[in-house]
């Protein structure tokens, strides 16, 4: 993917409303989902991410313009950890917690059809370190480039770089090892 | 310019095949690619991992979340509509569940009215609100959305259905991005093979105009004409057998070979106006080419045989020995329900006209075949291998009919990864008793992957021991490989085919689709026992790459052909009758202590020309069964035989003067043309006429040529 590509799923246009609507039905679930990964708890991750929009449509949108999904990631990011500060709580990740976050019924059919490869895939993802984690998730879930994630993350872009490296050599080892 | 190479410890590598490297330095990392294969390997390896990550992430998945609205107010600012307002106002309003109270209601003013001066207000009263809601039993997810007061009447309309309209249009907007992405990736490998001076890709891929559907089918839009200089098709040495003496070595083992691939594609040379290179013509596959009325197998057996003799039209002074198997019909009605996996190549080599468009439409034509229980999957492979459809029962055939319109042309190839891929999602599949097989449809340019071309014949050996049958169809021309896709076909308990048209598609996708699909009996083996009182010589004509040591036709590990529904196997013996000198006289002294080679007596003056044994396993057995047929010779001249008979010689001879083979005889084409003509018979599907239009076009070639 060329690097100007934009890899936030939407970038604003004109129309305020047009834009916010639909970023908001794109990134609402998928925000979400990221969120309920920080926290371990999907409704408090709901309560973020509806905080998250309010604060972007109090944001002015030339600032936002081009990285909309980014900001939304990246305040997101820090809701959810200031949360977990403040009940002095930063274990992430609980055991059980993938359970509780995945919805089974959300995409039936699909998910059933390819349940055999992808689930030890998931699996094997789930075997990476949190941080390791979530780098993978922002670059083949939810598609951000390293530099976007570095900005989420206030990880360096060497540092993006080499978690992914690092993880994606992992997890190849892995899989290969599975094949029968 | 470095050009050292990289460590595979070097996380640049990883940033290059995910693209994330600004220009300069991805032009530096693909100078340096260019000359260190085993990082290109590692990208391609990457680019694949990455695939696959992305597939199962996408597939987790997403929490449920209830459908906003937004709504434009007056020049303040705008304001956004949670459900969770909803649900707390509309517990407070008697659960009305129409949005139209709470826009009206006192509680639902002040939140929709709050000043975007003072957004910190809205905030916290939302997580008041939200908490609040929270504390109640959750109500079904209602559609929520907030307007201007004046606005709001016309929201009255949104019911629950439209809430169900929305989250399918939230789906299909993420598939759809999904593709968008993917087709983003389709374009940089595009690129990155133009860059790595990828010849082949790099001359294929032409303009960017070409990807656009409508160009595919138009052959003038490509200006891609092929240049018979320009040519990488690469063919297995055929070498050709001769005479072997009956009293020596009575055993003549083979093992069938349904594979017409080389036909068609002797088809496309002859057409294109040139002459096929000898080793392009393998006569067992011409011969098979064509469906004769052989009977079909008596009982339950799935193999019948049809024997037949006669004057060898090019040497009238030999007998030719028709050898004919017929698979047992199967009805697609009463065939068991298919688990179908299509690996489709999508390299930048697949970007022509009788390449992936061509897939398409033979896709298109299969699937209009199937039973609504079948079940399609599709995986493609380029740079990176991935599911471009999961396994979906052709009841829905929208679906995969979108899929398949969804393909595009771009990258280098990693077949490796792809048969991998399209092996897991079949036997995740797998349809105990049905038909389980994986398609496999490429020009067979393996040229970029970790795998090495016997890698790739193990792996696909190993797979087939998993009970996935496969098919490999091959398309198009200027580096076809024909040698790697008919041994994978051969190892993977397969079957190949040559699709150089629409017309082709259909003889095999359409017409002969149970043939194609439904494996009737595996490993059929043929052993030919010849009387030496009767025969002094013997020449099986073509299966050169299918023989077999005589011990091997009763040893159930050995390998051999399948025979699909309805499918015919002919093969051709041209016997020296006892008495004459063999062509090339006499190469063995007598045996000194035998007649035959075993040491067993001579047979006690049996009239039997030979005795024809075949051995085949049911589709899911391990051990075989085997039948006898002897055949005797009532004398009969050429003109006596059966059309079949007549034309399988005609074509055979076809093959023996496209090979120049030393066996070729008295026969000219002319000759050819009259047998053949002799041969036609009712000519069902019009494949024998088709073959008089390609002798005449032959000759003709031959003329110029020799001029």
């Amino acid at each position: 993917m060329a690097n100007d590509q934009p890899t936030g799923k939407a970038a604003p246009d004109d129309a305020d409303v047009g834009f916010l609507e639909r970023t908001f039905k794109e990134q609402q679930a998928p925000l979400t989902r990221y969120a309920a990964r920080l926290l371990g708890d999907a409704d408090r991750a709901r309560d973020v991410v509806q905080d998250v929009f309010l604060r972007l449509m109090r944001q002015d949108h030339a600032e936002v313009a081009g990285h909309a999904v980014e900001w939304l990631f990246t305040v997101c990011r820090h809701r959810a950890l200031d949360l977990l500060r403040k009940e002095g709580r930063m274990k992430r990740f609980e055991e059980g917690e993938m359970e509780r976050v995945t919805a089974p019924e959300a995409r039936p059919g699909h998910a059933i059809e390819v349940a055999e490869t992808q689930a030890s895939v998931l699996e094997l993802i789930g075997q990476l370190t949190p941080q390791q984690q979530e780098v993978v998730r922002l670059k083949f879930q939810n598609g951000f480039s390293y530099k976007e994630i570095s900005r989420i993350t206030d990880l360096s872009v060497t540092n993006v770089g080499f978690i992914i490296h690092t993880a994606v050599a992992r997890l190849r080892t892995a899989m290969a090892a599975q094949r029968p | 310019m470095s050009t050292q190479p990289f460590s595979p410890d070097d996380p640049q590598l990883t940033a290059y095949a995910l693209g994330e490297l600004e220009a300069a330095e991805r032009a530096a990392v693909e100078a340096r690619l260019r000359d260190d294969p085993a990082a290109r390997a590692a990208v391609e390896a990457i680019r694949a991992t990455a695939r696959q990550l992305e597939t199962a992430l996408a597939a987790e998945p997403l929490p449920e979340v209830a459908p906003v609205r937004v709504a434009p107010r007056r020049s303040l600012g705008r304001i956004l509509r949670l459900p969770q307002f909803y649900y707390a106002t509309a517990t407070l309003a008697a659960a009305c569940l129409v949005v139209l109270v709470a826009v009206r209601g006192p509680e639902a003013n002040r939140l929709a009215v709050a000043p975007p001066v003072e957004p910190a207000v809205l905030a916290e009263e939302t997580a008041v609100m939200a908490k609040r809601e929270r504390a109640e039993p959750a109500p079904a997810p209602a559609p929520a959305a907030l307007a201007r007061p004046a606005e709001a009447p016309q929201l009255q309309e949104i019911s629950a259905a439209a809430v169900v309209r929305e989250n399918e249009a939230r789906a299909a907007g993420a598939r759809a991005k999904r593709a968008q992405i993917a087709e983003f990736k389709v374009d940089a490998e595009k690129d990155h093979a133009t860059l790595l001076g990828n010849a082949g890709s790099a001359a294929r891929i032409g303009m960017k105009a070409q990807r656009a559907p409508v160009a595919y089918g138009t052959k003038a839009t490509f200006g891609l004409v092929a240049d018979p200089g320009m040519n990488t098709e690469t063919y297995a040495y055929q070498a050709e057998t001769g005479f072997v003496e009956a009293a020596q070595n009575p055993l003549s083992t083979f093992a069938i070979d349904v594979d017409t691939a080389s036909y068609a594609n002797v088809r496309r040379f002859l057409n294109q106006g040139r002459l096929p290179p000898a080793d392009a013509v393998r006569i067992e596959e011409l011969l098979n080419y064509f469906p004769y009325r052989y009977t079909p197998p008596a009982g339950s057996d799935p193999v019948g045989i049809t024997l037949e003799v006669a004057a060898a039209p090019w040497a009238p002074d030999r007998r030719l020995v028709r050898v004919g198997l017929k698979g047992r019909e199967v009805t697609t009605g009463e065939r068991p329900a298919a688990n179908l996996v299509f690996l489709l190549d999508v390299s930048g080599s697949m970007n022509h006209p009788n390449k992936l468009p061509l897939v398409q439409e033979s896709l298109r034509l299969l699937v209009a075949r199937l039973r609504p229980d079948d079940r399609v999957a599709i995986v493609t492979y380029a740079g990176s291998s991935g599911l471009a459809l999961p396994s979906t029962p052709v009841v829905r055939a929208a679906e995969i009919l979108a899929a398949v319109a969804d393909l595009r042309p771009g990258g280098s190839t990693n077949g490796a990864m792809g048969i991998q891929l399209a092996y897991d999602i079949a036997k995740a599949n797998f349809v105990t008793g049905g038909l389980n097989r994986v398609i496999l449809c490429t020009d067979g340019d393996f040229n970029v992957g970790v795998t090495s071309e016997g890698d790739l014949v193990r792996l696909i050996e190993e797979k087939a021991k998993s009970g996935v049958f496969l098919t490999v169809l091959g398309f198009g021309m200027g580096n076809y490989k024909d040698a790697t896709l008919e041994r994978l076909a051969d190892k993977g308990n397969g079957h190949y085919g040559y699709i150089d048209g629409k017309r082709e598609a259909e003889k095999l996708l359409v017409a002969q689709v149970n043939g194609t699909l439904v494996t009737v009996a595996k490993d059929v083996k043929v052993q030919v026992e010849f009387n030496p009182a009767r025969v002094a010589a013997y020449r099986l004509i073509g299966y050169e790459n299918r023989r077999l040591a005589k011990e091997d036709f009763n040893n159930d590990a050995v390998d051999a052909g399948e025979l699909g529904a309805g499918h015919t196997v002919t093969a051709l013996y041209e016997i020296v009758p006892a008495g004459q000198v063999p062509p090339g006289g006499a190469a063995v002294d007598d045996l000194k202590y035998g007649r035959t080679e075993t040491g067993a007596a001579p047979p006690a003056a049996s009239d039997e020309l030979l005795n024809v044994k075949v051995r085949f396993k049911a589709p899911a057995a391990e051990a075989s069964e085997r039948r006898e047929f002897p055949l005797r010779d009532a004398g009969l001249g050429f003109a006596a035989a059966s059309a079949d008979f007549k034309f399988a010689a005609a074509v055979t001879s076809f093959g023996q003067l496209l090979r120049d083979s030393s066996y070729r005889g008295a026969a000219t084409w002319a000759d050819v043309t009259a047998w053949a003509r002799a041969g036609l018979g009712d000519d069902a599907g019009g494949y024998r006429s088709e073959f008089l239009a390609l002798v005449a076009q032959a000759a003709e070639l031959n003329r110029a040529n020799a001029q």
